[in-house]
């Protein structure tokens, strides 16, 4: 069972402080108060009843549950006391306050929802006592434009559809597209996810590649779907997506960084070969071209070819000869 | 079947803040099942001491008292383990709702939904659903860098480490030896700032390059942590954002949305090309050459002849 022992007591800790108050309590509302699922919570009531406060024998919790009320029929074994809510740990503050801090840091977010972050974060600052400094040691930023992600924020809220031109860096082009927005992601950038009207297909959009942005009155219509996972990342590839490999040298060791591959072997120079696959090939010349001496194409060998023939083309405006 | 460790810590757990006096380590022994089945001395000391670290991971402050004999015992004072009044607004409560969820890293994650919890428990309103109100917002920390958990005990902890480092352009790694300060995440990418024992002077690494296990070394460092770490200079500085002077190119109409986004002019030549000025920084050659025939540098002399040099790369490669 993948069940980290240290989270269960913690939650079970708070848990019996709660249900302490709350005689009948149901599961639904319990789950959702604490952020698990209902089996989640039942399995740590199929553990309460096993701990006490003391001696061997006597005082063990009898909580039991329906699968639909919880009821605790000795709440007396545990003096109010000991079942007094406990003071916020080191790394529950510093998980709390680093997240807090960076959502209220994101360009574009809401007054409202800005200013709660902040007196919330004060709050518990004040509540964690000396063990909040210790959130210092951690910081994230996330970027994002704030006048697009107030628009698409917006929109989203008012259900509209979104105009937008955004820039491809795949092509080197600026389309203009409608899309129906559907929800805002920030992993290090922010994105928004959306239906797009002219490709008919799930779409993420980079906002700070949103070169202008209009709502429109139109009403926006995403179909249902599904909504993805993004816990692995916002590029996806599929497994019938073509596979290009990359050899590159020291210098080139950066595509491992920024490109997700399937692998990354380590070469005697120093360098990697890199396999890794995409929807589009051609988007990639744009990579052959600038890893320049660092690296090269090995497979497709036209996309070798395309890059070959770009920096030839691109040299001729120099005046000189390839 | 051995007993679940969580029903362990639980009923350890309550016992200390259960007692109104320091409980001796045998008198705990006695009462707990789990201790009761240990079997030997050596077993049941091991698994006591890692349980007191465990609960105090969890953020038990547990007391360590000598009473007139001589003996150990152990409590978990009502004053110091008490949550202080806290009374969060049910706007508050939706806000940290929502920053409960954006930690993908296991350990922060499970702690910030501990702190949530305990809030909760303390009487938060719930009555206000995050994923109502946010439901169309998911900012997340995305932490993929093994590196990442035993740095940041180590700066919790003040604790030297020892990484074997590769550069970005190094062909191998080297071992550094680092005072950790401190942990920042830009642009989805994890970066470490210290001290660089080695270089006496402040270094910033970035977590995706350390290579192999980071082992923290016994003792804490004394040194003082500085209160602001230049992270984001620092790598702004190594992806050429700190540019000082300007170029000028030739873009071909309509190509290059970025460089215009970023132009001090743009000059259109009615040739089927643009002049365009743009800020000139390190890394700008590689960024240009990305746009292949479309970009021809103008000036200066030694942006061209780089441009020119990774061009004729390509060409032969």
């Amino acid at each position: 069972m993948a069940v980290n022992a240290i989270d269960q007591t913690r939650r079970m800790l708070s848990l019996v402080t709660y249900l302490r108050e709350r005689p009948g309590a149901r599961v639904s509302d319990v789950a959702r108060a604490f952020g698990i699922t209902e089996d989640e919570l039942i399995s740590d009531l199929d553990v309460l009843p096993l701990c006490g406060t003391s001696f061997r024998g006597g005082d063990l919790l009898d909580i039991d549950t329906d699968g639909d009320r919880i009821w605790w029929h000795n709440p007396a074994a545990l003096s109010a006391e000991a079942a007094e809510p406990l003071r916020i740990a080191a790394d529950e503050a510093t998980a709390l306050l680093v997240a807090a801090r960076a959502v209220a840091t994101l360009p574009g977010l809401r007054e409202s929802d800005r200013l709660a972050l902040l007196r919330a974060t004060a709050k518990l600052e004040a509540a964690a006592g000396e063990v909040a400094s210790a959130s210092a040691r951690l910081s994230v930023t996330f970027e994002s434009e704030g006048g697009v992600f107030a628009d698409v924020d917006r929109a989203i809220s008012e259900r509209r559809r979104l105009w937008i031109r955004y820039y491809s860096p795949a092509r080197d082009e600026v389309t203009e597209r409608e899309i129906d927005p559907i929800r805002l992601v920030s992993v290090g950038h922010t994105y928004v996810e959306a239906w797009c009207r002219r490709s008919e297909a799930r779409r993420t959009f980079r906002l700070d590649r949103v070169a202008e942005i209009r709502v429109l009155d139109e009403a926006s219509r995403p179909p249902q779907i599904e909504p993805r996972d993004l816990s692995e990342g916002l590029v996806q590839p599929a497994a019938e997506d073509p596979e290009v490999v990359v050899e590159v040298g020291p210098g080139g060791r950066w595509v491992a960084e920024y490109y997700p591959h399937d692998s990354a072997e380590e070469l005697p120079d120093g360098g990697l070969r890199v396999t890794l696959r995409t929807p589009d090939p051609s988007s990639l010349r744009r990579l052959a071209l600038r890893l320049g001496g660092d690296g090269h194409i090995v497979a497709p060998a036209d996309l070798a070819d395309s890059a070959r023939q770009a920096a030839r083309q691109a040299l001729a405006g120099y005046d000189e000869a390839a | 079947m051995a007993i679940a460790k969580a029903e362990r810590l639980m009923n350890l757990a309550l016992c200390l803040l259960g007692a109104r006096r320091p409980l001796a380590k045998r008198e705990l022994r006695a009462s707990l099942e789990a201790y009761l089945e240990a079997g030997s001395d050596d077993a049941f000391n091991r698994m006591f001491e890692r349980d007191k670290d465990d609960l105090r991971e969890l953020g038990l402050v547990i007391d360590t008292v000598e009473n007139l004999d001589g003996e150990v015992g152990y409590l978990a004072r009502r004053d110091s383990n008490r949550l202080p009044p806290v009374s969060l607004d049910a706007e508050e409560a939706a806000a940290l709702g929502l920053a409960a969820k954006v930690w993908q890293q296991a350990r922060l994650a499970g702690a910030a939904s501990g702190a949530l919890q305990k809030l909760r428990a303390a009487g938060m309103p719930e009555d206000v659903d995050p994923y109502e109100t946010h439901g169309a917002l998911e900012p997340r920390i995305p932490v993929h860098e093994a590196a990442f958990e035993p740095l940041m005990l180590a700066c919790r902890d003040r604790r030297p480490v020892v990484f074997d480092y590769r550069k970005a352009t190094a062909a191998r790694p080297e071992t550094r030896h680092v005072e950790p300060w401190a942990l920042e995440c830009w642009r989805g990418h994890w970066y470490l700032a210290g001290w660089d024992r080695d270089r006496q002077a402040e270094r910033v690494f970035r977590l995706s390059r350390i290579t192999g296990r980071v082992r923290s070394r016994a003792g804490r460092f004394q040194a003082p942590v500085p209160d602001v770490v230049t992270v984001r200079e620092t790598v702004a500085g190594w992806a050429g954002e700190r540019a000082d002077r300007s170029a000028l190119i030739r873009l071909r109409a309509g190509a290059g949305y970025p460089l215009r986004a970023k132009a001090v002019s743009v000059r259109d030549l009615g040739d089927g090309w643009d002049e365009v000025e743009i800020p000139y920084g390190h890394g700008l050659d590689a960024w240009l050459v990305e746009f292949g025939p479309d970009v021809v540098v103008l000036e200066p002399a030694e942006l061209r002849a780089d441009v020119v040099d990774r061009l004729r790369a390509v060409a032969k490669g």
